[in-house]
């Protein structure tokens, strides 16, 4: 798979039409490994890293596994290449602009992803679309499981699975629900469900994760415990806690459209019209208005617009995206038009 | 991941770590800068702090014990990990496992795995409890006066501590 192919065919999980989809963009599984006979990452020499990296790469081309992986070294990837795997949500952004030997191994639908070599030397993930947590974790348990048969895993019966950083240690499961929240934003409601979800030990961010402010409404929460608890339980929990926000963000929702319903219309019409006519646009701005389309197309204030059209705009207007597409590099500037012309196109005869 | 964040904003990245002892007992608190300042930690030795958590505090600058015994394997000591909040190998874990146990039970609330295990590592777990099965068992039987048995029980034990070592 080369990285043109990301660009023609968005990801499974990228359409936004999963279950539940008109509030959960995605739910994500991550299972932090490391190697049993390696150090940890902060203290491995690059000969040390380029050992791990060469050691892990056959048992993550093998073909027997539950999904047939491509593994990309980094090093050999342009700075470019790396942002877009960014904004495709496949590594983070430390692994992106990290040092040395590491790697991402793909699966062909993109909702699969194994980072080598970034805080753990490995961090497996598996994104769906909407909310899909047990699929995710199901998808994500079998590869581990394939994978411990042929790598050593640094384990201990006391802690669980040793992670370089003890906020991961045990399960080594972090699970991340995406939602769009623009009603509880708009009614000032979010600072009351930030404090709940804190008091449940869930940590909410932005994005693209850690130190990332919130953007466009999207919230990302995270469960914080990974030790003493089974990953079932860890899911489950979650499971109970998503369909509240829901609740509550749906609620909301319908207050907007009943109390002031050309209010809504309005905010969302101008969105729409501003996104239809600009001829520069930001990425904050653009951001915000897509946010804003999105939820007057979900609450049927707009229609003939598809909801996975609006989903596939706020990931192809990203500065890598844009670039790939141009085959040019842009300074900011001219991103800001090329952008504009970008979503224009997109949403010309609709 | 791993970023601490202030314990009693909640809102900034914790740069001090500190031990609080409470009656007697120590446990950690992570600050940010301005918490910390708040808290009276820059000032030199400060015992009455009453407003946080009306517990006397350490800096951090004090060493807790233990903190200069190195990883024979990675070579890294207790305060570089705090420094860098990433330990440098799994045999860190048992190195400073005191000081972990604390740490895991303040982020975790359990300092003990209860989820997947890797199938290496299931026959370990499985010798572990049974390790624990019979020390119970022993107890018992040391008590009802059964001697032989109690001898049986001992050699067992013994063989699944060597075997556990290894």
């Amino acid at each position: 798979m080369k990285i043109d192919e990301l660009l023609s065919q968005p990801g499974e999980w990228l359409k936004g039409t999963g279950p539940e989809g008109d509030v959960v963009i995605s739910s994500r599984v991550r299972l932090a490994r490391n190697l049993r006979r390696f150090p940890f990452m902060t203290v491995a020499t690059p000969a040390v890293k380029s050992e791990i990296a060469r050691f892990v790469k056959p048992k993550l081309s093998d073909p027997r596994l539950p999904r047939k992986l491509a593994y990309w070294s980094l090093e050999d990837l342009p700075a470019l290449d790396r942002t877009l795997l960014v904004e495709r949500h496949l590594i983070s952004r430390e692994h992106a602009q990290g040092e040395g030997d590491r790697g991402v191994a793909l699966g062909a639908d993109e909702s699969i992803s194994v980072m080598v070599n970034e805080e753990d030397h490995l961090r497996l993930q598996v994104i769906r679309s909407g909310l899909q947590l047990d699929e995710a974790y199901e998808e994500i348990d079998r590869m581990d499981s394939a994978l411990e048969g042929s790598l050593n895993f640094a384990f201990a019966a006391r802690f669980g699975y040793l992670t370089s950083c003890p906020t991961n240690a045990g399960t080594g499961l972090r699970i991340s629900v995406m939602l769009h929240l623009p009603a509880a934003v708009l009614a000032k409601q979010m600072d009351k469900i930030l404090q709940s979800l804190q008091r449940l030990n869930y940590t909410v961010r932005g994005l693209y994760g850690e130190g990332t402010s919130p953007l466009g409404d999207f919230y990302q929460i995270s469960n914080q415990v990974t030790l003493g608890k089974a990953e079932r339980d860890i899911i489950a929990e979650m499971k109970k806690v998503v369909p509240e926000i829901l609740k509550f963000e749906r609620f909301h929702r319908h207050k907007l459209l009943e109390d002031d319903p050309r209010r809504l219309e309005d905010r969302v019409w101008r969105a729409y019209a501003i996104l239809k006519n600009a001829r520069r646009i930001a990425s904050e701005e653009s951001t915000d208005l897509l946010s804003a389309l999105r939820l007057g197309v979900n609450l049927n204030v707009i229609t003939g617009i598809p909801a996975k059209l609006v989903n596939e705009l706020f990931i192809y207007t990203q500065p890598a995206h844009l670039q790939r597409i141009e085959r040019k590099t842009l300074d900011p500037d001219e991103r800001d038009v090329v952008r504009a012309e970008f979503i224009r196109r997109r949403l010309e005869g609709l | 991941m791993g970023i601490m964040i202030c314990e009693k904003c909640k809102n900034n990245q914790a740069t001090y770590h500190l031990t609080v002892i409470e009656k007697g007992e120590p446990s950690e608190l992570q600050l940010c800068e301005s918490c910390a300042k708040q808290a009276g930690v820059s000032v030199k030795f400060d015992l009455s702090i009453g407003d946080l958590l009306g517990s006397l505090i350490e800096t951090a600058a004090k060493p807790p014990k233990g903190s200069q015994v190195r990883c024979p394997e990675c070579g890294i000591t207790y305060a570089e990990f705090k420094a860098k909040a990433r330990l440098g190998c799994a045999n860190d874990y048992e190195v400073f496992r005191s000081e972990l146990l604390r740490l895991l039970e303040k982020i975790h609330g359990s300092t003990t795995h209860a989820g997947k295990s890797p199938m290496t590592a299931d026959a370990q777990v499985k010798k572990e409890n049974e390790l624990n099965r019979l020390k119970r068992d022993l107890d018992g039987v040391v008590k009802s006066e059964d001697f032989e048995k109690a001898a049986q029980i001992r050699d067992r034990i013994r063989a699944l501590e060597t075997e556990l070592e290894r």
